[in-house]
């Protein structure tokens, strides 16, 4: 038994896992809802129309209700994969399950990064179907350029691991409902930081934000400022620079560290049998 | 080459010593019952030897390995004392990722998990959700996964829990059958008379120390049952006679050798 097959038959495992369980039509339901608010969001088609007498281009709207409702939607999915992943790997710890797999010849990191592969794989089927299908919506319907979402969905499933493998290893010693709350205020703290961060960036970007909000944007990791860099791309009033890929670049830190920090704090962790 | 070993294998929760100093060396091909009180430390030491838990102070051995190696779990069949199985999956796809897991494949694995189900007696139920099983069924269902593979070592806990008594007869054969193959069985169980039937060395435990262990043959005294034995190594003192009589008359003492003389107390045989 190599790790490798190990690997592949408990990912799929715990990906069949992530579809079956109870939270997964909580999701769906999330699912259709974010969708329905893009379709709704998008029915405005491109066209000029006149304001206060000033005729202006559809496509002026376009450029702010695209950054706007993809941003939305990929924190939605940054969400969703936190909740997945908040007991995704410590329920079958706690229920006992786990003691009959981690009794073969299985390494507790290939198990561990089984489960966080299973977690995640479950969000990004998520963030396949409604970013693609607010991407798709906001392309055919907004005429906005298709790179851009590309740029933010891949900001996406790099913050999705960040979120997942850091919810994981929080559930080694937090209850479900304690891990839970930890990334959704998390989540909403990171975002703020990164906000008041990128808001002092284009307003003076001489000056540094300080204090704990300044220390989470600059060293944090940066799940809120890689996709609104993104689809800042469709504003042509916006110039991220190269945001993007310094955002990319230390969310790939995150990650590997996430991944890595995982693995360390499972393989210390006492099983129950 | 042992294929369990603790070597001064000591576990503290805390200020309590749920093993202290246990030394064990399991030979290949050997069956062997481990008894003791509830949290005498049998599941610690199956857990230290899964390594499901590092031991605070000593080593354990797991077919001569780190436990913490996953080599060490290679031919490994395992049964826990609360067994859990996994929410909805049917009992094929069940035994059939163990099967993958224990290293089988193709024809190979079918054929395996035909032969454990048949054995077993749950082959009726592979198209059922493991987890909407009955308590012995479930049980059937454990021993099936462990039994996978033919591993060399089966580490068992409270192996008939839960069986009606005609599983409890199974799980014996089961057991009789691994074991007569030539493989080393270790048996954590409450019920003395399984053991006795079983195995042929026990270790009991005491207190997270070892208070006799060795050799049945040896370790019984004629006349004494391994309940007695047990009673004498676990309580300290001599297995209880009946009551006495009200009128002060004293009840039949400890067992004796047959020249009269009464039985020592538990020699060391496989423990340090």
């Amino acid at each position: 038994m190599t790790a490798v097959r190990a690997f592949r038959i408990f990912a799929a495992e715990a990906f069949r896992d992530g579809l079956r369980r109870r939270l997964a039509f909580a999701v769906a339901l999330v699912l259709a809802i974010g969708l329905a608010g893009a379709q709704s969001c998008t029915q405005l088609g491109i066209g000029s129309m006149e304001v206060n007498g000033e005729m202006i281009d559809g496509s002026v709207f376009g450029g702010f209700l695209a950054p706007i409702l993809f941003g939305f939607q990929a924190w939605a999915v940054l969400a969703i994969t936190g909740l997945l992943a908040a007991d995704h790997l410590a329920r079958p710890l706690a229920e006992g399950s786990a003691v009959l797999w981690l009794a073969r010849p299985v390494s507790r990191g290939v198990w561990a990064a089984a489960r966080l592969s299973g977690a995640l794989g479950v969000a990004l089927l998520c963030g396949v179907l409604l970013l693609g299908g607010t991407g798709s919506m906001l392309v055919l319907r907004q005429g906005v350029a298709i790179e851009p979402a590309f740029a933010a969905a891949a900001a996406t499933a790099l913050g999705a691991l960040v979120v997942a493998s850091l919810a994981m290893t929080a559930s080694l010693a937090l209850g479900r409902t304690a891990v839970i709350l930890l990334v959704l205020l998390g989540l909403v703290f990171i975002a703020f930081a990164n906000g008041v961060g990128l808001a002092a960036e284009l307003a003076h970007p001489d000056i540094g934000v300080g204090g704990l909000i300044g220390a989470v944007d600059r060293y944090g990791p940066p799940l809120f400022t890689a996709i609104a860099s993104a689809v800042a791309q469709w504003n042509p009033h916006l110039d991220p620079g190269d945001t993007y890929t310094q955002s990319m670049l230390r969310l790939a830190v995150w990650a590997v560290g996430g991944c890595l920090l995982l693995v360390a704090a499972f393989r210390t962790r006492e099983i129950e049998s | 080459m042992f294929s369990l070993e603790l070597a001064g294998a000591s576990k503290r929760y805390g200020r309590r010593h749920a093993l202290a100093s246990v030394d064990l060396a399991v030979p290949q091909g050997t069956s062997v019952g481990l008894l003791g009180a509830n949290g005498a430390g049998k599941t610690t030491a199956l857990r230290l030897l899964l390594g499901f838990a590092r031991p605070t102070r000593g080593a354990a051995r797991l077919r001569g390995l780190d436990p913490f190696d996953a080599a060490s779990r290679r031919g490994v069949g395992y049964l826990p004392e609360r067994l859990r199985l996994p929410q909805s999956m049917t009992l094929q796809r069940f035994l059939h990722l163990h099967a993958a897991l224990a290293g089988l494949e193709g024809a190979e694995l079918v054929h395996e998990i035909d032969a454990v189900t048949e054995m077993t007696g749950v082959r009726d139920r592979l198209h059922e959700p493991v987890d909407g099983l009955s308590k012995g069924l479930a049980q059937r269902a454990g021993f099936a996964q462990a039994l996978l593979g033919q591993p060399e070592v089966l580490l068992l806990d409270e192996p008939t829990s839960g069986l009606d008594p005609l599983g409890v007869r199974d799980a014996r054969g089961w057991i009789e059958s691994a074991h007569a193959r030539g493989a080393t069985v270790l048996v954590s169980s409450h019920v003395l008379s399984e053991v006795e039937r079983t195995c042929e060395s026990v270790v009991i435990l005491r207190e997270g120390r070892i208070a006799a262990s060795g050799a049945l043959e040896a370790l019984l005294q004629p006349g004494e049952s391994l309940e007695d034995l047990f009673v004498r190594a676990v309580a300290g003192r001599e297995a209880p006679g009946p009551p006495k009589h009200r009128e002060g008359r004293e009840a039949p003492g400890p067992p004796k050798h047959r020249d009269g003389r009464e039985a020592p107390g538990p020699p060391d045989g496989l423990g340090g």
